[in-house]
């Protein structure tokens, strides 16, 4: 999936995967922050967006 | 949008509604506060993403995708 | 019976959790649901996740109730639900059955002379160490010391503490769990820990006689977790609070060894009010002050009508309570049967409006929440936003949409504004779907009509410093879910009519316990044993761990079993097909008499399982090295007479535990302290020793351990790598084996050797692909979740009972046997079920036939078709919606999850 997406010119770090069971709120909070800050870090996606609509 | 302290990015969160949906609200109730830029779908289980939905959501305009079982 | 109700102080209808209360409450003790380690105020609750969610007011630490003033929370309450005058009420039930499972406490070390090092901050016991594990414990789950709050490096769990020890306070009984809990509490430690945690156990015999409990025992060895096996001798405190444990090692080495923090791994102990409860209530106790229960019939206790289960009658872990639980339901009910459904009553559902094809018309709740939501979401801002978007009609802001007179008031509006959809912004789904839903029904609206914003337990709450993002994430939110709302359709949710009968597979122990308590829930049953009798390997047993003589209660029972007109068996019959699903199986048996086809609602599987042969220690070459069942078998015969042996040597473990079976077959420690202590009365001249590797008489069964070692038998430790030899000396037999206290050789003349054999699993992989039911690697059934549903497996309406859901003793395969008759119960029980309408459903014009959905099915719910294409169960369908992500020709959907619905709300996002 993140090969497809960096085919398509989006950065891997823009996709998480994670595994939370329902008893780990702290996790929860953890892992947002980290997505958020490895989101945010790579700056507005600036791929696809228009591109794929011109195509279409 | 430059000004990276500024910007908030948009990111779609796939939660599977068994776990990190629970979770999440689990966070809700101990008041653990985090960014608000996650915007929460709730699926039944994260057998049920498809590849479509994360390419759908980039599509769209999102610039982070997170899916969590 | 007379129960006493306990005021709360605040009225459980007017709570609605918003923790206001809590916030003001000025006072704070300790909070011993985090056994103290952090503070909690006199309004609370006990945990965020207890069930239902209300406070309650602690009287004994109430600044109100004791000095007469404060009211703090009466008046910040915003439902005015705290009311000081609440009286204890007296309440007269007529019952016939009663369950009483009031449980254990941990056992406190602090209080004796001889744990006063529990008394140091660094030394927790092992409760206190689990809150700090957790994540909604003292620290958040991070893993730290009490004393300076730093992460310890190193941390040592010592076992046994007030356990198999008889110094003043302690018991004499195994507790069974700590093993088990130790293990998992160093693994997890282990991954918390930033730093690579050095985590040592000292204990004296590892437990762990659980399903799967030995692999998580090698696992946690091979992720470095150091198991040392010595009773420590004591621990000292140092200058910065750090421990010293002194220890003598197997071989009298004395140690000294330095830890950060030591974990008491306390335990289990019945209270003494609990005792008096039970002894008020006619209850025999045993010696211990558990209450005292037969083999045969686990779960009642010594007055008629009153059933136990849980800790209370002796030491056990999750599995086995719940499993019990189920039990004691099953015998509760099993005398009740002829009263069953005559106290409910029936709801009146009205016609549901017909929507399909209307213009969707949503209407918009949002609710304040008092001001858990209002309080940081600008909730009329949400609202006057949500008016503006499409299909929506009509916008409400209420303080509580939960609330009784706003739920009223929602049907009314759904009928005057003719409303085909609904969306409430409110808490979570989780919690509140149902109540709405169940609204939508009552004002005539399919259920499936309706969708969540979560805008308090997943934004306010968690967004409260950044109120205007909030508000915008609120507005996000809403829209996501109007759009998907626009898309849902109304749902079917098929109903299926049950046939009331039952199969039970296996005519064993568990088996005909199984059919017999059917029968007395007044439900038919069909007995199916491969073998041309009953009675399966307990005919091979003698007595059960408490003495009661397995082979006249076998006689007993299969007479029941025979004399029973519910239940039909068949003799040397097999199971040769199964069609259908929960509530209407039909399943083929062959016999010698040709095919019969059976209609029955739900299975219980109790194949049992079989002894391992060895072949090793001269097993089959030497007529007096004999398996375990063959030496009760030689007991109950006369064959083999006590009288006659005067050196008896027990091998344990043998073909368990080892790379080829690494499980460990729980019942044979025991099996051979009774056997020689057997031996010891017919003939206490004879020499009797047990070669062991570690001794797993777990529970009360430690009893019968230590009268074994009282009375001369002799335990000597072998190693599995250095394993004894048995070699044929003429008549007898001479055993070889090395002593770790002395450090070298024994050599044993013996005129038997036993040999403690493996219990190995049928691997019965038809059956289980006939059932659409798994099995796990060691060829034990799978449950639907080891911990909170023992006797179930995932595919519904097929239960298990006895050895072929892992080796265990006796009174555990009786419970089992009618914990899975209560869980068949449920589905029988009712004459019709209603299957959940959002399952998938495949478009057979797109459907290929390529096979990937039914492969990938977690419950098996999707069969070919005779055209080949992918056709789905409903009655099997969990609606994961695993099949609509794998087709590559899109062809299922799932209902109520769409393809387009999610589009939607990624589209809104």
């Amino acid at each position: 999936m993140k090969s497809l997406l960096e085919y398509v010119g989006i950065e891997p770090g823009r996709l998480h995967f994670s595994w939370i069971s329902s008893a780990e709120a702290t996790k929860f909070q953890e892992t947002v922050v980290e997505v958020t800050e490895s989101v945010k870090a790579l700056g507005p996606a600036k791929h696809m967006i228009k591109d794929i609509r011109k195509v279409a | 949008m430059s000004d990276n302290s500024q910007y908030q990015p948009r990111i779609a969160a796939f939660l599977c509604n068994w776990c990190s949906y629970g979770a999440a609200d689990l966070a809700g109730v101990s008041r653990l506060q985090y960014p608000p830029n996650i915007h929460v779908i709730r699926i039944p289980c994260t057998g049920r993403m498809s590849p479509k939905f994360i390419l759908q959501a980039f599509r769209q305009g999102v610039d982070g995708v997170w899916v969590s079982g | 019976m007379k129960v006493a109700e306990h005021p709360r102080f605040i009225d459980m209808d007017k709570c609605i959790a918003c923790g206001a209360c809590y916030d003001k409450c000025p006072k704070r003790i300790p909070n011993e649901y985090n056994e103290g380690l952090d503070k909690r105020k006199a309004a609370y609750v006990r945990y965020a996740q207890a069930v239902p969610l209300k406070y309650s007011i602690d009287k004994d630490n109430c600044i109100y109730f004791q000095k007469g003033k404060c009211r703090a929370c009466q008046k910040f309450c915003p439902t005015g639900a705290v009311d000081f005058e609440m009286e204890e009420q007296q309440r007269e039930l007529q019952v016939g059955s009663v369950i009483i499972s009031a449980g254990f406490r941990p056992f406190d070390p602090s209080p004796y002379v001889q744990y006063a090092y529990a008394n140091f901050p660094n030394v927790v016991t092992a409760l206190e160490f689990e809150r700090i594990l957790a994540a909604s414990g003292p620290w958040l789950g991070h893993l730290v010391r009490p004393s300076d709050e730093a992460e310890p490096k190193k941390v040592a769990w010592i076992q046994c503490v007030g356990s198999r020890d008889i110094n003043s306070c302690d018991h004499p009984y195994c507790s069974a769990v700590c093993c088990m809990y130790a293990i998992k509490e160093a693994v997890i430690a282990k991954e918390h820990s930033k730093e690579n945690l050095d985590a040592a156990i000292f204990y004296m015999d590892m437990r762990t006689f659980g399903k799967d409990f030995e692999r998580y025992y090698d696992n946690a060895k091979e992720d470095g977790v150091r198991f040392i096996r010595s009773r420590i001798h004591s621990i000292n405190q140092l200058a910065d609070k750090s421990l010293q444990i002194e220890y003598a090692t197997e071989d009298g080495r004395a140690m000294l060894e330095e830890f950060d923090m030591v974990v008491l791994s306390q335990g289990l102990e019945i209270s003494p009010e609990t005792a008096a409860m039970c002894r008020q209530l006619g209850l025999e106790l045993n010696s211990s002050s558990f209450i005292d229960t037969a083999s045969f019939t686990p779960v009642a206790s010594s007055r008629p009508g009153v059933y136990v289960c849980g800790a209370l009658a002796g030491p056990k872990d999750i599995p086995l309570s719940v499993m019990e639980a189920s039990a004691a339901a099953c015998a509760a009910a099993g005398n009740l049967s002829s009263a069953r459904g005559s106290m409910t009553k029936e709801q009146v559902i009205p016609e549901q409006r017909a929507v399909a094809g209307d213009q969707p018309k949503v209407g918009v709740f949002v609710c304040s929440c008092g001001i858990n939501i209002a309080g940081v979401v600008n909730v009329d801002e949400v609202a006057e936003y949500a008016k503006t978007l499409p299909y929506v009609s009509y916008v409400e802001n209420n303080l509580f949409t939960c609330s009784q007179d706003t739920q009223d008031k929602m049907a009314e509006v759904i009928d005057e504004q003719g409303l085909n959809r609904v969306v409430v912004a409110a808490c979570t789904p989780r919690t509140h779907e149902p109540l709405f839903q169940e609204t939508m029904v009552g004002a005539g609206l399919n259920k499936y009509l309706f969708e969540m914003a979560n805008i308090r337990n997943q934004d306010s709450w968690v967004h409260s410093d950044q109120p205007e993002m909030a508000t915008e994430k609120a507005k996000d939110l809403v829209r996501m879910a109007v759009a998907k709302a626009a898309l849902l359709s109304p749902l079917q949710e098929v109903q299926l009519e049950v046939d009331p009968g039952a199969m039970v597979i296996g005519g064993g122990l568990a088996g005909m316990n199984a059919a017999l308590e059917l029968a007395k829930q007044g439900y038919s049953c069909h007995l199916v044993e491969r073998d041309n009798a009953l009675g399966g390997n307990a005919r091979s047993l003698r007595a059960t761990a408490k003495g009661e003589d397995v082979a006249s209660y076998l006689v007993e029972l299969s007479q029941k079993v025979e004399e029973e007109p519910l239940i039909t068996t068949h003799l040397g019959t097999v199971i040769k097909d199964v069609d259908g699903f929960v509530g209407n199986f039909k399943t083929t048996l062959a016999g010698d008499s040709g095919e019969e086809v059976v209609e029955h609602g739900v299975a219980v599987i109790a194949t049992g399982a079989s002894e391992y042969k060895p072949n090793e220690y001269a097993y089959g070459s030497h007529p007096k090295v004999m398996t375990h069942l063959e030496i009760d078998d030689g007991l109950v015969s006369g064959e083999v007479d006590p009288k006659q042996v005067n050196s008896l040597v027990l091998i344990q473990c043998v073909g368990s535990r080892e790379p080829e079976r690494p499980y460990c077959s729980k019942v044979c420690c025991t099996h051979s302290v009774e056997t020689a202590l057997h031996f010891k009365e017919e003939n206490p001249e004879c020499q009797v020793v047990i070669l062991y590797r570690d001794i797993r008489t777990f529970g009360e069964r430690e009893l019968l351990y230590k009268e074994a070692r009282s009375k001369g038998v002799l335990f000597v430790r072998y190693d599995v790598d250095q394993k004894p030899v048995v070699e044929a000396d003429g008549e007898g037999l001479k055993v070889t084996v090395r002593d770790h206290i002395l450090g070298r050789d024994l050599l044993i003349d013996a005129d038997m050797v036993g040999l403690a054999t493996a219990i190995t699993s049928h691997k019965a992989t038809d059956l289980a692909q006939m059932f659409k039911v798994s099995m796990d690697e060691d060829g034990w059934f799978l449950e639907a979740h080891q911990k909170l549903r023992p006797v179930d497996f995932a595919t519904d309406g097929v239960f298990m009972a006895g050895l072929c859901h892992y080796p265990k003793p006796i009174e555990e395969a009786v419970a089992q046997a009618q914990a899975a008759v209560a869980r068949a119960v449920t589905v029988l029980s009712s004459k019709e079920m209603m299957l959940p309408g959002t399952v998938a459903v495949i478009d057979q014009s797109k459907c290929v036939g390529c096979g990937v959905c039914w492969t990938v099915c977690p419950y098996q719910a999707i069969d070919e078709d005779e055209n080949g294409l992918a056709v789905v169960n409903e009655a099997l369908c969990k609606g994961c919606g695993t099949c609509v992500a794998s087709c590559r020709s899109g062809a299922p959907n799932l209902r109520g999850f769409t393809n387009q619905g999610v589009m939607a709300q990624i589209m809104a996002l």
